[in-house]
């Protein structure tokens, strides 16, 4: 790639831009409107990666909860505090891992790398199955990992799940992370590969007819989905500082699914949409769950309200527009250089 | 060897339950090709409903299984007119979407009103006890359930089989166009399968409550994922099929974890998948010949 130097001014220009931001956003921002801010950039990358696969490719994975369950149990091991491995629990690992503590970059990375082995396993049934089979067979390896997850009382400690997380994500890592993977979606959907994809989620055998290695293109898809799927995984397990089997169940993964579905299968900014909007909604509604006394008249409490909510707005926007907010398209940029 | 046939005597009552669940499914997979996640929800509003009308009003039985019934029916016909209705034709995909999105809201709908603790279901008297066959020991509430669910058996194969509603059933999960272009009202023979399937899930719904002697909001959940993977290894849309593979699965799981060790009794929901991905690589049109489709 030729580097001109108006590029490189554009570059240091857009680094400066987002640097300035997030330093007064973490100036501003504290307590509750800090963990929103923090968790819509965590759902920006779930929602991407899953669009990657569930857009482009056009298999409909409902099976992310297993590769982020798988990503952030390996980071989870690596990032506890000894005290508590062996202390608290004695869990059954070996010794070089109990008795180390590393920092977040390390994690991030083994547990991508952890998360991509996931991804892989899930290629297996892309090869064979299609559409509503591999949805199932995707679920199946959800309820297969959470299962396997807690009944290994000596690794996982079962269901009561692991405590004492180190507090370590904040805004630089959640949103340089966010903000890195856009830049490489969007670059992607205009290449080679990225055009591979999409043309995989097309038409299948008409790809294969071009002369694009299904299997190839498919375990990149799997490969970077799931790598990004479980860092996402692992910030969010640094954010909420604790993490149990079950907490990666089909109601994470229709939140997820949720997002996209809102913002329009295949297009980046309109998983970007998708996740503020979920994200907005379930955090804003949270509160009225816990009940509240309005004017004297004492609302009951109704736990799962979001959740039921979230379900009524996914049916609408299938019924009457089934192709999401942006569709296949993303925001352009152009108009501000002042062409079409 | 009797600790073996006594497993597989045992199963007997849940593989029914199951295998209810699995003829309802497959028949509205088999027609309109819908993985219907919300089915779960029909069965378990049924086992509420009937519920209610057995401890909150004291009902007699036969009123609560009426009860639990129509309403069945009249929320299966609910979410198909909501839920599915709009978006038939907009493939599996969109249509397995607005059913799980279905199935989440009303199973949150139920744990938000009612909680998901365990809720005692009163079992007849005549119900209650065993009979015994020399060392054997048959539960009398297994005998029924397994009675009812043969007699309900016969009777939707005959349906499918040999009436006319039947035949209109086959002809539309063969093509549905052509279907109507031959005059088969195609909306009408879909909300009576809706119908006969809300029943069967309905029946299994209040069955569970009998065998279990507890309902809870959360207990469609686990089953609908079974009974979706009996339908797909009995082959899609064959009801025979479909409730013999309940009968193998139920069957199959409580032999799995009747000789596994007593720590790993959790991995109990491993096994219907292992089944299920064995089956889709090497036969994928199910142990049965797909009939209806």
């Amino acid at each position: 790639m030729k580097f001109e130097k108006n590029t490189i001014v554009k570059y240091i220009l857009g680094a400066g831009l987002f640097f300035v931001t997030f330093y007064l956003l973490e100036k501003l921002l504290s307590g509750f409107w800090l963990t929103l801010f923090l968790l819509f950039g965590i759902n920006v990358i779930l929602a991407i990666s899953l669009n990657v696969i569930n857009g482009w490719i056009g298999f409909f994975s409902i099976g992310h909860g297993g590769i982020m369950l798988v990503g952030a149990y390996a980071a989870a091991f690596l990032t506890l505090p000894p005290s508590f491995k062996v202390g608290i629990l004695n869990l059954h690992l070996p010794a070089f891992i109990l008795n180390i503590q590393l920092p977040l970059l390390p994690a991030l990375l083994i547990g991508g790398i952890f998360g991509v082995m996931a991804g892989v396993v899930l290629v297996l049934p892309a090869l064979r199955l299609r559409g509503m089979y591999f949805c199932a067979g995707t679920l199946g390896f959800n309820i297969i990992a959470t299962t396997i997850a807690e009944n290994l009382p000596n690794v996982t400690n079962g269901a009561m799940g692991l405590r004492q997380f180190p507090s370590y994500t904040n805004i630089w890592w959640v949103w340089g992370i966010a903000i890195f993977l856009i830049y490489i979606t969007l670059m992607l959907k205009k290449s080679y590969i990225g055009r591979a994809f999409i043309s995989i989620g097309k038409d299948q055998c008409l790809a294969e007819h071009m002369g694009i290695n299904l299997l190839k293109y498919k375990i990149y898809a799997f490969g970077f989905s799931a790598f990004f799927t479980a860092i996402g995984a692992i910030l969010w397990v640094h954010l909420i500082l604790n993490l149990y089997p079950r907490a990666f169940d089909l109601i994470l993964v229709f939140s997820v699914v949720t997002m996209i579905v809102i913002g329009g299968m295949g297009s980046v900014s309109g998983s970007i949409i998708g996740a503020a909007i979920v994200t907005l909604f379930t955090e804003i509604l949270a509160p009225i769950e816990e009940g509240f006394n309005f004017f004297g008249f004492q609302v009951p409490q109704a736990l799962g309200l979001t959740t039921i909510l979230l379900g009524v707005l996914l049916i609408v926007v299938l019924i009457k527009k089934p192709e999401g907010i942006m569709g296949e398209k993303e925001i352009s940029l152009n108009f501000l250089k002042g062409k079409k | 060897m009797n600790y073996f046939m006594q497993q597989i005597i045992n199963a007997l009552g849940w593989g029914s339950i199951l295998a209810l669940l699995a003829a309802g499914y497959t028949m509205t997979f088999g027609i309109i090709g819908l993985v219907n996640f919300a089915y779960g929800e029909v069965f378990m509003a049924a086992a509420f409903a009937a519920y209610f009308a057995l401890t909150i009003f004291n009902l007699p039985y036969w009123v609560a299984l009426l009860v639990g019934l129509i309403s069945a029916i009249v929320i299966g016909l609910a979410i198909e007119r909501i839920a599915f209705k709009p978006v038939r034709g907009a493939g599996m995909i969109t249509l397995f979407i607005t059913s799980l999105g279905a199935s989440i809201i009303i199973r949150n709908l139920f744990v938000m009103l009612f909680d998901d603790s365990l809720k005692s279901f009163k079992t007849p008297n005549f119900l209650r006890g065993v009979y015994l066959l020399s060392d054997l020991i048959f539960f009398k509430k297994n005998i029924l359930i397994f009675s009812i669910t043969i007699i309900l058996c016969i009777v939707l194969v005959y349906i499918v089989k040999n009436t006319k509603l039947g035949i209109a059933m086959r002809s539309i999960s063969y093509d549905s166009q052509i279907a109507e272009t031959l005059g088969i009202n195609t909306e009408r023979i879909i909300i009576i399968t809706f119908i006969i399937a809300s029943f069967l899930g309905g029946m299994a719904g209040i069955l569970w409550g009998i065998l279990f002697g507890s309902v809870r909001a959360s207990m469609g959940v686990i089953m609908v994922v079974d009974a979706f993977i009996a339908s797909v290894v009995g082959g899609v849309g064959n009801v025979f099929g479909a409730m013999v593979s309940g009968y193998i699965l139920a069957i199959g799981s409580a032999l799995f974890i009747a000789y596994l060790p007593q720590e790993l009794i959790g991995l109990k929901p491993l096994f219907v998948w292992v089944i299920f991905f064995i089956i889709l690589i090497f036969k994928p049109s199910g142990l049965f010949r797909a009939n209806i489709k």
